[in-house]
């Protein structure tokens, strides 16, 4: 599903901010994406939503190399990807609505499907009532759910998620959480961005730990740091 | 407080008739609009320019381009003054010569009265007949004009007698053609100036309006928008604003063509009256077309050059 090799990442003639980082994840994996502020997690998720190409090294997904890939086929390797941007990235001129059917209309469904989809999944994180609203009058925790909405209402392949449950309470976190539990049973490849100790005990899954630039690998309550080359 | 209850104004969103974009806010739009009615207007003054144009070197020329005439001077090569009589049976000599010649309708000798009538305004009324000596004056109406043509008849002609002379209204005719073709070119160049002023407006708004979104555009592309998804938005509604424009423009240029074809009065000979056939008003309404393709054209390059661009 992913393969990165060697990848190197700077912003201009900055430091750079990940190098040499090394993993595989296989399809259906389910990982927590872990490490100090500033460590550049947020960097490496733009590489796995193809918002950037790395300065160096080798990205493989969906078993295609990336680096030189022509734009109409970047476009379509995007479209099984849903992503959840740390800062939202809602589009503040449309209705909660219409950010959530964002990614249908992109791919091209039908209105009456699309309406009732994104209906569905708008009661289902709890916003039914806010349908009509614009971004800029919703809570924190309300932009979240619409962003997390948008991220998966076209079941996408692979799921990127930074810092989602940031601004909600465990509650409605853990229930956030269900979802792309869910979503992983179906078939989704989910990373998911965190520093929340207690989601990440809670759920178990494995952890990708970057710190000064590279990756590590903790398996399941293993606490043994191990180079992630060794893993796989 | 009253900020508080604006952004509650704000918080619903409006339908969008399907734009991604917020396309639809702000003065540029307007802008726009006004832009493009003033260019449709320039483009049917000069269009109507060029139609009266058309129409005034037809009223001038069709009474001459199918004609000539043909001269029996009064005196001839050798000084001497042609009798009636002679010039009445050369007259009858070329009528005989000219008989065969297919491509031509009809050869009327004038009478001493008509050709006196024609003299009249430069040598009075009074001038009676005999007097003083008149040409004799053979009218030919052509059924086509080409130089081979014009060339045998003139031989013909002259075999009679070598002093007899051919008015072909060359002259004449070309210098009203020449006239109307300058004029007609500096109406072309005005049209294509329009034409290119339209469309660098169009990129330039195209251009801001996209600099303006660049942020959300990358969240399209980043959330798998094809470049095509992207430019079929910018493009229709480069299109509407060019298609509202381009109608206020026509109306506009419609009420002052209405206005001036009223005002200026068909009798005038010089002049005839901007009366425009079906044809030509066909031409004024395909004007908003011709400029909205351009836009929608020039939309389209516009959008797919700039995402190309983009990362
Ligand atoms: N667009 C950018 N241009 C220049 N430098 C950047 C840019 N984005 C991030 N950086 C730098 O890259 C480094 C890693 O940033 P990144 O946002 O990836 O960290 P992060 O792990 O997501 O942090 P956080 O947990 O606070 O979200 C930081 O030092 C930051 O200054
Ligand atoms: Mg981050």
């Amino acid at each position: 599903m992913i393969k990165f090799e060697h990848v190197g990442l700077r912003y201009g003639i900055g430091p750079e901010v990940l190098s040499d980082v090394n993993f595989t994840l296989e399809p259906g994996s389910f990982h927590f994406l872990t490490g100090p502020s500033g460590a550049g997690k947020t960097s490496l998720m733009s590489l796995m939503f193809l918002g950037r190409k790395p300065t160096r090294g080798l990205v493989t997904m969906f078993d295609q190399n990336v680096n030189d890939m022509d734009r109409a086929k970047l476009s379509k390797l995007r479209q099984k990807i849903g992503v959840v941007f740390q800062e939202f990235r809602l589009l503040p001129h449309l209705s909660a609505f219409d950010n959530v059917a964002l990614p249908l209309r992109i791919t091209g469904h039908r209105e009456s499907e699309i309406k009732s989809n994104v209906d569905e999944l708008l009661e289902w994180v709890g916003l039914g009532d806010y349908k009509n609203v614009l971004p800029l009058t919703l809570s924190g925790g309300q932009q979240q759910r619409v962003a997390i909405a948008r991220a998966v209402i076209a079941r996408p392949k692979l799921l990127l998620a930074d810092e989602p449950t940031g601004n909600l309470d465990d509650n409605i976190g853990f229930r956030l959480m269900h979802l792309f539990e869910q979503l992983n049973r179906m078939g989704t490849t989910i990373v998911i961005a965190t520093h929340s100790q207690s989601i990440m005990e809670k759920f178990g899954h494995p952890r990708l730990v970057l710190d000064s630039g590279t990756l590590h690998v903790h398996e399941q309550s293993n606490w043994v740091q191990k180079n992630i080359e060794g893993v796989y | 407080m009253s900020r508080f209850s604006k952004n509650k104004r704000l918080g619903i969103a409006e339908s969008k008739g399907r734009y991604d974009l917020p396309l639809n806010k702000g003065s540029a739009s307007n802008f726009m609009i006004v832009l493009v009615a003033l260019m449709t207007f320039l483009a049917m003054m000069a269009l109507s320019a060029t139609f009266l144009l058309n129409s005034v070197t037809h009223h001038w020329s069709s009474g001459l381009e199918n004609s000539l005439t043909i001269e029996i001077p009064a005196v001839d090569t050798d000084e001497n003054i042609r009798s009636q009589e002679d010039i009445q049976a050369l007259s009858q000599r070329v009528q005989d010569t000219l008989q065969p010649f297919a491509e031509i309708n009809a050869a009327t000798a004038l009478t001493q009265e008509e050709i006196q009538e024609l003299v009249s305004p430069w040598l009075g009324e009074d001038l009676a007949v005999g007097e003083m000596p008149l040409p004799g004056l053979i009218s030919v109406e052509l059924s086509s004009r080409n130089p081979e043509n014009i060339q045998s008849i003139t031989e013909a002609v002259k075999a009679i007698a070598s002093d007899i002379k051919i008015d072909t209204h060359e002259t004449w005719l070309n210098d009203i053609l020449r006239l109307a073709g300058t004029l007609k070119i500096s109406a072309s160049f005005v049209t294509l100036i329009i034409g290119l002023t339209t469309i660098t407006a169009i990129a330039g708004a195209i251009r801001s309006r996209m600099a303006e979104h660049r942020d959300d555009i990358e969240l399209l592309h980043l959330m798998g928008a094809s470049d095509m998804y992207i430019t079929k938005q910018l493009q229709r509604h480069a299109l509407i604003l060019t298609i509202k424009g381009s109608l206020l423009g026509l109306g506009a240029g419609l009420v002052i063509i209405a206005a001036m074809s009223l005002l200026s009065s068909s009798d005038n000979p010089v002049m005839p009256g901007l009366s425009l056939d079906i044809v030509n008003i066909s031409g004024l309404f395909l004007l908003p077309v011709a400029i909205s393709f351009i836009a929608w054209i020039t939309a389209r390059f516009t959008v797919l050059r700039v995402l190309g661009q983009m990362p």
